[in-house]
């Protein structure tokens, strides 16, 4: 989140878009019932009536698949209605960048792709610069080739027609969201857009975020109280996973990993280089990676030896989750570890999944009950036990109140928290398994010679000499210290690149500055100002509540409005000050160079309505889903050109001849991603008990289908029973005037457990993101029918 | 005595049912499975186990718009209580705070009660002693009458995270509800404040989005003349003269055909999509 939680109370519209925050994220509405109160309007978008729908005050369906349109037309609309805020527009977006010679879009495809290797050559993107590297602007955003023009002229394509006919949505619905959702660009009021999976589980999943970034700019809402752009986070520290570099191509603090297919990254000096722009906050990055390297490596991390830089894996694949199980299933890995993850009921097309995981010699999963993957070899898994040679391990995890240490919200507050009860038997911390079993390979691979085993030899895991880690230990780790003194380090800010500081996690530098002074476990719960309660735990970076905070003041440093005040330059004292802690350096004034760039993470310090860092475009662009009923409204590319199509046995492709329903997952209140955790509880069992598929009473009627019916799902990857729920919360789409069916069913189940049932991503295809590879979960084709 | 009230808003409910957890919870209620309903509904109503059950209703109110309308529904402890009325053993009774509890200990779970409520929240439970022998017990919710005591408010209340339900002093809560109703009627001008004169008002007081009959409540419900008439004429002459077995015997009889109670208040269908 940009913003947080608390601070939902002050939208005057909440645009929930992609989430069913109701249903899912169900305490969001202690702050949206607020906003409410206060005025504030909700406008919901769902392919289904949903109970956040019920609240709100606008409600428009839309098919799984089309959020760019949808927002595409909102673009178009506050463009072509004089809605958007155009002094923050001209002055905080690169709106007045004028776009290279060359740079071209036609018929679905930006120019530079390459056919053969789906990929874009992303120079062909490039900005105009002068001599001096500066980008030349056109401050009126007339030139031709500016990006202001470039994006109307490629948003003009999304007019109210064109669109409602792709995404199915009501004329009359849509044009509600519009005005209700555009007020906002008026000063002095702002407006939030809040999402989760149902926007990113696409192949266009980062351009919808990219497009609802656009929209919020364009409005002014960025930086602002009760605006924002709000992703919300699946799991109770979700966040905290990908801070900490869980993803597959980040180091932590999303500093990116290095590759062995980028010829500068074999060393530290080229890779820095090559990835260290000259302007903006990111030209500290070596500072970041040196003192990660020295957390790591410690006295193994030389100014010698590249800080131990060549320590680092360098790859050369893909290995997102799709990949990994793709080269499982042809036998191309012998082992993994599956921490407290199901791929065997959340994977996409799960069903072979479970059968990659028979590839494997062996499988260590530790969790907190068996689950359908820690079982997958069993009979009442569909397996033949008598054809599986993988050895399982089944490892016992303590639950959450089980073990100390610190979960991270969406809104970016490290929370710290104590053990409440001992485990049961031999149930271990997931912290403890690790620091277990790195001690025991470090001790396995001593005085070994080989090159594999250097890496982990050169590990500097000093953290205490008991069998528990000292988790205090870890948590200095990640603040960082100056190695000179030996002391615990202030911040980021004093971060070097020369080895004499450490910091295992540069974002979260500084919230642990102090012996005995760890701010995640700060409790004051007293508001200091617009419900920042900045003395409440630590929000990275910085303790930094609404990020882009500057921006909610005009260049000259006076807040847009007083009513979204956040912080203003004080001419006396010569220091930005507010509510909040100023997302910008607190002593540079708005006349000096940089003083009203509130965008410092970018390179010219304002955002970027035209990116040409995204993998599949610029400028957002509409894209049927892998599986679609109909053609590309907008081009003759159905697909998007960019993402990695994984052909053959893995990924089946269905079309609308044989299974012309559009279909789509979620999750209910009761059950928690894969069910493993909540179907092993009696009492939230009871209550979503039931493996169900939501159709409308018109699809009901033609397939002859009665609510708590048992019906058959199939799609091209499998086939799945559960119960009719006939409702009338879903409703056929006219699209472009032929009637289009969408089912939607939660993914929570599986065989283990209380509750049981067939597991939805048996269906789901195999295929990812343009960008992230998450999977497209969320549109996909079926058929359905009666089981008897 | 401050009398006390349950308010329930429904419409600032999102039907998260944290209220039916922390109700078993509190209450250590064991879990009851149940067949699939054909909504997201879990229990038709409120049972033994379960006192209070989540009401989830798709209703196209008179602009042919869709509603989707939740509601808490458990016990209203009722200030003329059938349930009290009826009960041959004086195992109901009423609190100071206004709640209406059954003593376990007296119950002989006879089913007056159940048969009786006029909002079919009392349910028998079936259990056996250690020699085999099967016995009844009735079950509703006590609105957490022990939190009460030591100074808490009903556990639903206190999960409760929209501020859907509140719990405090009667005459506040109703003020409240009268407000909130008139800050709603441009969204549902069929809102209404839920609090039967036909039973003396009750301790849980709801702000309804629509009509009671949308939610499967009666639109007046009455306490039963035949019930004021058997607890506070019949009852006492006939313990006198017959002694409480046969009693109960003729307490079915009264129940049975002068109640003529056959009809069902509350949809069985448990909420749900038309079928």
């Amino acid at each position: 989140m940009t913003n947080h939680w608390n601070d939902l109370q002050h939208t005057d519209c909440a645009l929930i878009i992609g989430a069913n925050p109701a249903e899912n994220h169900p305490i969001s509405f202690r702050w949206l019932t607020k906003a409410k109160e206060n005025g504030g309007k909700i406008v919901s978008v769902d392919p289904r009536y949903t109970r956040t729908s019920a609240q709100a005050d606008v409600y428009a369906p839309l098919r799984s698949g089309t959020d760019i349109p949808f927002i595409g037309g909102m673009i178009n609309y506050a463009l072509e209605n004089n809605l958007i805020h155009k002094e923050y527009v001209a002055n905080y977006t690169n709106a007045a960048f004028i776009v290279k010679e060359g740079f071209d879009f036609n018929d679905g495809l930006f120019s530079g792709y390459d056919e053969d290797t789906r990929t874009y050559d992303k120079t062909k993107w490039a900005i105009e610069t002068t001599e001096d590297g500066k980008p030349v602007k056109d401050a009126t955003l007339t030139h031709p080739r500016s990006v202001f023009q470039l994006m109307k002229k490629h948003y003009s394509r999304y007019d109210i027609k064109t669109v409602t006919a792709v995404t199915g949505t009501p004329k009359e619905d849509y044009l509600k969201v519009c005005e209700t959702f555009c007020a906002t660009g008026k000063v002095g009021k702002a407006g939030t857009i809040l999402y989760a999976m149902g926007t990113t589980q696409h192949t266009v999943g980062s351009q919808n975020v990219r497009i609802y970034a656009m929209l919020q700019l364009l409005l002014g809402n960025i930086g602002l109280p009760g605006g924002g752009i709000n992703a919300m986070r699946g799991e109770s520290n979700v966040q905290g996973s990908t801070d900490f570099g869980l993803l597959f191509d980040n180091l932590t603090g999303y500093l990116g990993a290095p590759k062995a297919t980028v010829p500068e990254h074999a060393t530290l000096k080229g890779f820095l280089e090559k990835e260290t722009p000259v302007t903006g906050y990111w030209s500290n990055k070596p500072k970041f990676v040196v003192s990660l390297l020295k957390a790591w490596y410690g006295k193994n991390a030389t100014k010698d030896n590249e800080f131990g830089y060549q320590f680092l894996p360098k790859g050369n694949k893909n290995y997102s989750h799709i990949n990994l199980f793709n080269a499982m299933y042809k036998g191309e890995l012998d082992g993994t570890f599956l921490f407290g993850t199901n791929p065997v009921v959340g994977g996409p097309n799960a069903g072979k999944e479970k059968e990659a995981l028979g590839k494997l010699k062996w499988l260590v999963a530790i969790d907190l009950w068996e689950t359908e993957t820690s079982a997958f070899w069993q009979k009442e898994a569909g397996s033949n036990p008598a054809e599986i040679n993988t050895e399982v391990f089944l490892l016992p995890a303590s639950a959450s109140f089980e073990k100390e240490g610190s979960v991270s919200n969406s809104s970016r507050w490290m929370q710290y928290r104590w053990k409440a009860i001992d485990s049961r038997g031999e149930a271990r911390p997931d912290l403890d398994v690790i620091h277990e079993l790195a001690l025991k390979l470090k001790k396995l691979y001593t005085g070994s010679t080989k090159s594999a085993d250097k890496p982990f030899l050169a590990l500097d895991w000093n953290y205490g000499s008991g069998d528990e880690p000292d988790i205090d230990l870890v948590c200095k780790e990640i603040n960082g210290y100056d190695l000179k003194t030996g002391k615990l380090i202030a911040g980021f800010g004093a971060l070097l690149d020369d080895g004499t500081t450490s910091s295992g996690n540069w974002i979260y530098s500084g919230f642990y500055p102090e012996e005995g002074k760890n701010f995640a476990k700060r409790r004051d719960n007293k508001d200091t100002g617009n419900a920042n309660y900045l003395n409440w735990s630590f929000a990275w970076p910085a303790n930094r509540r609404i990020l882009y905070n500057r921006a909610s003041a005009d260049p000259s440093g006076r807040p847009w409005s007083k009513e979204k005040e956040v912080i203003h330059w004080d001419a006396a004292q010569k220091l930005w000050v507010g509510n909040d802690v100023p997302d910008f350096k607190p002593i540079v004034s708005p006349t000096e160079p940089g003083g009203a760039n509130p965008f410092i993470m970018n390179k010219d310090g304002v955002s970027l309505l035209f990116a040409p860092t995204l993998n599949d475009g610029p400028f957002p662009e509409h894209y049927e889903p892998f599986e679609s009923p109909v053609p590309n409204a907008f081009s003759n590319q159905q697909l998007n050109p960019a993402v990695v199509i994984i052909e053959g046995d893995f990924n089946k492709k269905g079309t609308k001849k044989n299974f012309p329903i559009v279909a789509t997952t979620y999750r209910v209140s009761e059950h928690w991603q894969s069910g493993s955790m909540t179907r092993n509880q009696e009492w939230l069992s009871e209550l979503a008990g039931h493996m169900f598929v939501e159709l409308s009473e018109e699809l009901a009627k033609e397939k002859g289908i009665k609510n708590k019916d048992k019906i058959i799902i199939s799609s091209a990857r499998g086939k799945i029973k559960a119960y009719a729920m006939v409702t009338k919360r879903f409703k056929p789409y006219n699209v472009n005037g032929k009637k289009v069916h969408q089912i939607g069913m939660p993914w929570h189940f599986g065989f283990k457990g209380f509750a049981t049932g067939d597991t939805a991503n048996r269906l789901t295809p195999h295929i990812g993101d343009a960008n992230t590879m998450i999977p497209e979960y969320k549109a996909f084709l079926c058929d359905i029918r009666r089981a008897d | 005595m401050t009398k006390y009230v349950k308010y329930v808003d429904v419409t600032k409910c999102d039907g998260c049912r944290a209220c039916m957890v922390a109700c078993k919870n509190w209450n250590d209620l064991p879990a009851e499975p149940t067949e699939f309903l054909g909504s997201v509904q879990s229990h038709v109503k409120t049972t033994a186990d379960t006192w209070n059950v989540l009401q989830y209703i798709e209703h196209e109110n008179g602009k042919g718009d869709l509603e989707y309308l939740f509601r808490h529904s458990s016990c209203f402890h009722c200030t003329d209580a059938a349930c009290e009325k009826v009960c041959p053993e004086n195992a109901i009774s009423y609190t100071k705070y206004g709640s209406v509890v059954i003593d376990q200990d007296k119950c002989v779970g006879c089913g007056y009660c159940v048969q009786n409520c006029p909002f079919e929240v009392i349910s028998l439970k079936e259990y056996k002693d250690k020699n085999g022998k099967e016995y009844r017990k009735a079950h509703k919710c006590t609105m957490c009458t022990d939190r009460i005591d030591e100074g808490l408010q009903p556990a639903c209340v206190t999960t409760c995270h929209t501020g859907a339900m509140e719990f405090g002093n009667r005459e506040v809560m109703i003020q409240k509800a009268e407000k909130r109703v008139k800050e709603i009627q441009g969204r549902y001008p069929n809102a209404m404040v839920y609090n039967p004169e036909g039973v003396g008002g009750t301790h849980t007081v709801y702000v309804l989005a629509e009509k009671p009959s949308v939610y499967g409540l009666p639109e007046n419900p009455k306490v039963p003349t035949s019930a004021v008439a058997w607890k506070d004429y019949a009852q006492p002459i006939g313990k006198m003269m017959l002694g409480a077995t046969t009693m109960a015997l003729v307490g079915a009889f009264v129940t049975n055909k002068l109640f003529n109670k056959e009809g069902k208040g509350l949809d069985e269908n448990g909420g749900g999509s038309d079928e």
